[in-house]
C-alpha cells in the first residue's frame, strides 16, 4: 500500500535536498536517535553547524524523516510500495536508495519501539498470602474459621500497587478450580486449531 | 518426581539445570552459601569475594548469578517447608549433586536453619501492626453545657503501621471512664484467650 504525504510534509523532506547525499546519513541517525531517546535540539544544532544549514530546516528534515519512518514501519510497507511513496518527492536515485536502506535498517527496532507504546492494563507483579484460623470474637468464642488472606501485587507502567483480598478455603478451592478450567480451555480443540494457525 | 524440599511438587526445570552445573564444577561451595544466607537473613553480601571464589573455577557472570539464585532458591525452600538436613542433603544427591557440595550446603543450612526461619516468619503477610499506644489522663472541670463537671477522661493514640500502603497512620481518641473499662475489660478477655494457646 502506498503511503501519501501530506505538503507540509513534502516540505520538510523537500528541504532535505539542501543538505545532500552525505548529510541524509547524518540526519537519519538523528531521526533514529529521536526515536530511541526523543527530542535532543542540541544534536539538531550541532549538525546544522557542521552541515552550514538552517537550524529549522535540519529540525524539519529530521521529524519528516521520522514521521516517514514510523509511518512506514507502522503499516509494514514493503520496498516496492516504499519506492513509490517516495518518488512524489523528486529526490534522485542515490536518495531514493539511502532513504530506502535507512527504513530496511531500523524498521525492525522501530516496530519494537512502537509496540511498547499500547495502552496496559495492571499486570501480575507477586502474590503473598497467609492462612489464618479465627478461634475467638468479642462476640462468640469457641470458634473455628479459617481464611486466607491474599495481598495480590500489580504493577502498571511502573506504578506498583497492591490489593488486599481474603477468603475461606471452599471460596479459594473454587477459584482454584476456575482458573485451572481456564488454564484447560488451551487444550480444545479450538483454541488448538487458532494457535496452529497463528504460528 | 516430589521433592519435600520443593513442598512436595516437582523440582523446577531451571534448578534441575543449575544443579548440573553446580555439580560439575569445583567451586567451594560452602563459601558461597555463606554469603547467600547473608544475604537471605538481612546482612550485605559480600559480592566480591563471591567473584573471587567462583573466578578461580573460570564462571562466567551469568553462571555467578545463576549460582546464587540457585543456592537462594533451595535454602530458602528447605526453610520454608521445614525440611532437616538430612533430607535436604539426600534429595539434592538424587537431583545429582555430589556428596561433598550436598553435605557443604546442608552444614551452611542446618547452622542457619531456625535463624531463616525466623526471618521467615517476621517477612509473612502482616496487614498492619501495632507500633506504639500513647495516653494520657484528663480531668474536664467544667464545660459550656455544664458548671461543674468533674469526670476524668482518657486520651489514647494508636501509632500504626498500615501493611497495605506501607505507611504510619495515628488513631487518636478519646474515651469515658466506662468505656475505658469495658475496653479494658475486653481486651484482658482476648490476652487471656491468647495465653492459653501459647
Amino acid at each position: 500500500m502506498l503511503l501519501v504525504l501530506s505538503e507540509e510534509h513534502k516540505a520538510h523532506l523537500g528541504s532535505l535536498l539542501q543538505a545532500g547525499g552525505p548529510a541524509i546519513g547524518e540526519l537519519g541517525r538523528l531521526a533514529v536517535e529521536l526515536l530511541r531517546r526523543g527530542a535532543a535540539p542540541r544534536a539538531c544544532e550541532t549538525a546544522a553547524r557542521k552541515l552550514n544549514i538552517d537550524v529549522d530546516i535540519v529540525q524539519h528534515g529530521v521529524e519528516g524523516l521520522t514521521y516517514l519512518l514510523t509511518e512506514c514501519s507502522k503499516l509494514m510497507i514493503s520496498e516496492i510500495d516504499f519506492q513509490d511513496s517516495i518518488h512524489v518527492l523528486g529526490f534522485s536515485d542515490e536518495l531514493n536508495k539511502l532513504l530506502l536502506q535507512l527504513y530496511l535498517d531500523n524498521r525492525k527496532e522501530i516496530r519494537r519501539i512502537l509496540s511498547e507504546l499500547e495502552p496496559k492494563l495492571p499486570s501480575y507483579h507477586s502474590l503473598e498470602w497467609r492462612l489464618d484460623v479465627q478461634l475467638a470474637s468479642r462476640s462468640l468464642r469457641q470458634q473455628i474459621k479459617p481464611a486466607v488472606t491474599i495481598k495480590l501485587h500489580l504493577s502498571q507502567n511502573e506504578d506498583q500497587t497492591a490489593q488486599v483480598l481474603q477468603t475461606d478455603p471452599s471460596t479459594l478451592l473454587h477459584l482454584i478450580q476456575q482458573l485451572e478450567q481456564a488454564l484447560g480451555e488451551m487444550k480444545t480443540n479450538h483454541c488448538r486449531r487458532i494457535v496452529r494457525n497463528m504460528k | 518426581q516430589r521433592f519435600r524440599f520443593c513442598g512436595d511438587l516437582d523440582c523446577p526445570d531451571w534448578v534441575l539445570a543449575e544443579i548440573s552445573t553446580l555439580a560439575k564444577s569445583s567451586v567451594k561451595l560452602k563459601l558461597i552459601c555463606g554469603q547467600v544466607l547473608r544475604d537471605l537473613l538481612g546482612e550485605a553480601m559480600e559480592y566480591e569475594k563471591i567473584l573471587r571464589l567462583t573466578s578461580d573455577a573460570k564462571l562466567e557472570l551469568g553462571d555467578v548469578k545463576a549460582t546464587i539464585a540457585v543456592l537462594g532458591f533451595v535454602l530458602c525452600s528447605a526453610a520454608k517447608h521445614g525440611v532437616d538436613s538430612e533430607s535436604l542433603a539426600s534429595e539434592l544427591q538424587q537431583l545429582g549433586l555430589p556428596k561433598e557440595h550436598a553435605s557443604g550446603l546442608c552444614r551452611c543450612y542446618e547452622e542457619k536453619q531456625s535463624c531463616l526461619q525466623d526471618k521467615l516468619r517476621a517477612r509473612s503477610l502482616r496487614l498492619s501492626r501495632l507500633g506504639s499506644v500513647c495516653w494520657r489522663v484528663d480531668h474536664t472541670l467544667s464545660s459550656s453545657e455544664l458548671r461543674e463537671v468533674d469526670e476524668p477522661l482518657v486520651h489514647l493514640t494508636f501509632n500504626m503501621q498500615d501493611g497495605e500502603c506501607g505507611g504510619t497512620a495515628t488513631i487518636p481518641m478519646v474515651l469515658s471512664a466506662d468505656k475505658f473499662r469495658v475496653l479494658l475489660a475486653e481486651l484482658r478477655q482476648a490476652q487471656a484467650l491468647m495465653n492459653s494457646l501459647i
